[in-house]
Formats: C-alpha cells, structure tokens, sequence
C-alpha cells in the first residue's frame, strides 16, 4: 500500500535525524500505532534499511541506507563529471573546493575536495544549507526564472550568522549582480570566519544545475576583496564543467 | 584614578573600592587564559576532531601566545585599551570561527570598559555582557545551539546573581566559572545549529562543544585571577 511506503519513508528520516529511536518513541513522533511501528520496523529490518540496537532495543539506520547514499552519488551526473574539474580547482587555488545542487530551498553538497594541505576536515557531503546564505545557492538562483526566484526569495531566510543575508530585496539586487559577475561571493554568511566563491553550471539547455565553489578562510578568499586568482579559477572551471554538462558556448551565458 | 597604590596590591574586594580591578588584574586573566589553553590544548583539538577541523586548541593557543607578547609590556594603559589589543591579536592570529568570535569579545569588552583605569565587579559585568553580545552579533547563537554562548549565558547570569546576592568579585567568579562548565558540559547530547559542525546533523550528538569548552577556560581564568587580586589584598591591612 502507498501509505505504508509513505510512512515506511517518514520512519527512515525520523531515523535518520535523531541516530536511535525506540518503537513507541517513533510511534509517538509519527502518530502512528505501536503495532503499525513494529510491523513496517520488521519489514525495513528484513531489508536492512534500519537495524536494531542490541542493547537498548532501539532502531537505527541499517547498512543498506550506505548503498543506497553512494549509489545516488554514484548515480549523480553532476558530481561524477565534476570529480576531476573539481580536483584540479583545489590544487590550483589550494583550497577546499564543493560542488552544491538545489534540493528545495537549500543547497545540497553532492561533492567535496579538501583543501589540500593535509589537515584534518570534516566531508560536508551531504550537508545542506540553506540556499541564501551560501555562494552555490546564490549562484545557482540567479540563473533561475523569475518565479522559482521569487518562490526562493519568499519566506524562511533563516539567520546562520549576523552576516546572513535575510532581506529579500537586498538579495535579490545581490542576485542580479551574481549573474553579471558570473560569480556569487559568500562573506561569513553560513559559518563565522568562512567565505566562499563560487559559479553556476549549466546544462544543455542553459539552465543551472549545480554550482562549483572554492571555500576557505574569509581573510585568504575575500582579504582585500575577492581574490581575483580565484575567481578566475573558479569561472574557468564552472565554463568547463557546464560544457561538460552540455552547455553551449553561448547557454553558459554571461548575460 | 583616586587610587594609585601599585598594580596586584591593590585588591578586590566587594566592602572595599568599588573600582579596585586595574591592568594588573586583566593582564592576569589573560595569561592565565592562555596557561589552560596551552595546558588543554590537545584536549580542545580532539574535542574539535570530532565535529570541526580539528584546530580549535591549535589555533586557540596561537592566538593568545600571540596576545599575551603583545600586552606584555601595556602594564601602564587602561584595562580596556590591554583588553581591546587582545581582541585585535585574536581576531589576526587564531582564524576560523574562534579567531573572529573571540576577537571582537575581547575588543567590546575592552571599549566598555574605556580608558578608565580603574574598574570594579559591577564594571566588569557590564563590559563581560558586551563581549557576549558582541560575540552573538556575529554568530547569532542562542543558548542550545552547541556554541561559546552555551557556556557564556549561564556564566555571565550566575556572575550576575551573585554580585545582586552581595557577594564578592572571587564569589561570583567562582559562581561564573561554575556555571560556565555545567553549561559546557550541557552541549554534549545537543545537536549542533550553528557553524560546520550543524553539517553533522545528528552526528554532532554526544560531542562536548570545543567553544563552550575553551568559554569555561576563559571563565576559570576570570576566577583564578580574581581570587589572587583579593587574596594580596587580604594580605594588606
């Protein structure tokens, strides 16, 4: 039955956003029946989708959950092409560089190179941000037709930092110049002391599908304004990318 | 400036001046902060391994090796010119998010307490709240979001309440210290919102916060130096 997939998929994010839960926990949070938790527990467990915690009796996420992750990446068109493009920005600019798509209202990060100096970094795939107060949502927003514009620029621009910008119309003056730089600045607005630079990609028919980006200290990204090496790195790599992508000469469009 | 008796002599003690903290007494605390940071240091960095990059004591220490050379020699400015030179040294030296956060926490705290020379407990409240919203100005934290602020709220409220109960500034101190690491200790099932470590998710659960961490540094140094002002005071009839 579709409702048991339905509720199978709120058991598996429910988990997913809070490590281990028990059944009447689950149950409590969905509204849902004890019995109705077990029965669609049984089956994902079956599955290995979740798995029980021997101890306290409590479920988690299973090992299949893995699979399922890398396949999507595997599967993820953008971020297979951007492997190499995305590696070669890293070593040219000598810091970390993440390649982002638009999931809704926040940027999900698809891939990840660590700056390259050895030192010990946290993999942000699969971090999501909110859209507006990272460089890869803007860039990728400012492409975007006027009314999933606007939808962006309605409601829910949350505060990450005193930095974050939460004023629609300053940032949608912020977007009009995104889109004549050809690049989209970040300054400390999702982390403190963090920036980032980043451009659109392009698919065949002009349209953005993702965004590439470099991060890295604020002061190294955006000292004396932004870093032009890196900003014509990153162009460089974001008009590859979308060719990539199949992007025409003219559709990865400084317009 | 009524009161000219040497630096470290002169004491704090609530019956006694209202403004018996002077340069001695900042220049204290500050050392004393980067002695727990040096000594905690590894700690600081593997309390950030695991939800950060890893450099929290690193950097940390650099900074206030840092600032610690650079107001070695201020012993004659105003507490608040020696605190806002530790702000700037930290802003320059430590990087990432503390680098900032703690700057301009030092540098707020420092203006409020001007170029006056002389300071008491109710002056150190007010300019110990000016860091703290300096430092929400720029992150934007509220308590519970597995920060600094986690520690600082509580500790800057017990430091409050014990000054309103009469106590004295070692007291209170000791209150805000207290305080400082219960709220510190209370980041450790909290799910990060604020900074790289909200990227976790739920795999920032179980983790003490490394700011909340060296926040209960800073508020135990506050402590330690406050109780050798009083006690070489107590030493003087």
């Amino acid at each position: 039955m579709i409702q048991s997939v339905h509720r199978a998929a709120l058991i598996l994010k429910e988990l997913g956003s809070s490590r281990r839960l028990g059944v009447t926990e689950l149950g409590e949070r969905l509204g849902l029946a004890k019995a109705t938790v077990f029965g669609l527990l049984r089956a994902l467990e079956a599955e290995q989708l979740v798995e029980r915690d021997d101890e306290a009796g409590k479920y988690r996420l299973g090992p299949a959950m893995l699979q399922l992750g890398n396949a999507f990446l595997d599967n993820h068109e953008l971020r297979a092409r951007s492997l190499l493009w995305a590696e070669s920005l890293a070593n040219r600019v000598e810091e970390a560089v993440r390649v982002g798509v638009l999931n809704g209202r926040r940027v999900l990060i698809v891939h990840h190179v660590f700056r390259p100096d050895n030192s010990v970094q946290i993999l942000e795939v699969g971090a999501s941000i909110p859209w507006h107060a990272c460089a890869l949502g803007k860039a990728m927003a400012a492409y975007l037709g006027a009314e999933r514009r606007s939808e962006l620029l309605e409601e829910d621009l949350a505060r990450l930092t005193g930095k974050t910008v939460c004023d629609p119309a300053v940032l949608e003056r912020e977007l009009d110049q995104v889109a004549r730089r050809g690049v989209a600045l970040e300054d400390q607005e999702a982390i403190v002391g963090e920036a980032e630079i980043a451009a659109t990609v392009f698919n065949h028919a002009g349209a953005p599908v993702g965004a590439i980006g470099v991060a890295g200290p604020v002061e190294r990204l955006l000292g004396d304004g932004p870093s032009p090496h890196v900003v014509a790195a990153v162009r460089e790599t974001a008009r590859s990318l979308s060719r990539e992508m199949g992007a025409g000469r003219l559709s990865a469009r400084a317009r | 400036m009524r009161d000219r008796r040497p630096e470290g002599v002169a004491g704090a003690t609530a019956r006694d001046g209202e403004a018996s903290l002077g340069a001695a007494f900042v220049l204290q605390w500050v050392n004393e902060l980067a002695c727990r940071v040096r000594d905690q240091r590894d700690y600081l960095t593997q309390l950030d391994a695991a939800i950060g990059d890893a450099d929290h004591g690193i950097n940390l220490d650099r900074g206030l090796t840092a600032a610690v050379a650079k107001v070695e020699g201020m012993g004659d400015e105003a507490p608040g010119t020696i605190l806002e030179a530790v702000g700037t040294a930290l802003t320059f030296t430590v990087g990432g998010a503390a680098g900032p956060l703690y700057g301009s926490g030092f540098r707020d705290l420092g203006k409020a307490l001007g170029s006056k020379e002389r300071f008491g407990p109710e002056d150190l409240l007010v300019a110990l709240r000016a860091g703290l919203e300096a430092i929400q100005k720029l992150g934007a934290a509220s308590v519970g979001d597995k920060t600094i602020v986690d520690a600082f709220v509580p500790a800057l409220a017990a430091f409050e309440r014990g000054l309103r109960a009469g106590e004295d500034l070692p007291a209170a101190a000791t209150r805000a210290r207290e305080a400082a690491e219960e709220g510190m200790r209370a980041t450790v099932p909290l799910q990060a919102r604020k900074g790289r470590a909200s990227y976790l998710g739920p795999r920032s659960m179980g983790h003490q916060d490394p700011g909340a961490t060296s926040t209960a540094l800073l508020f135990s140094a506050l402590e330690q130096a406050a109780g050798s002002a009083n006690g070489l005071a107590g030493e003087r009839p």
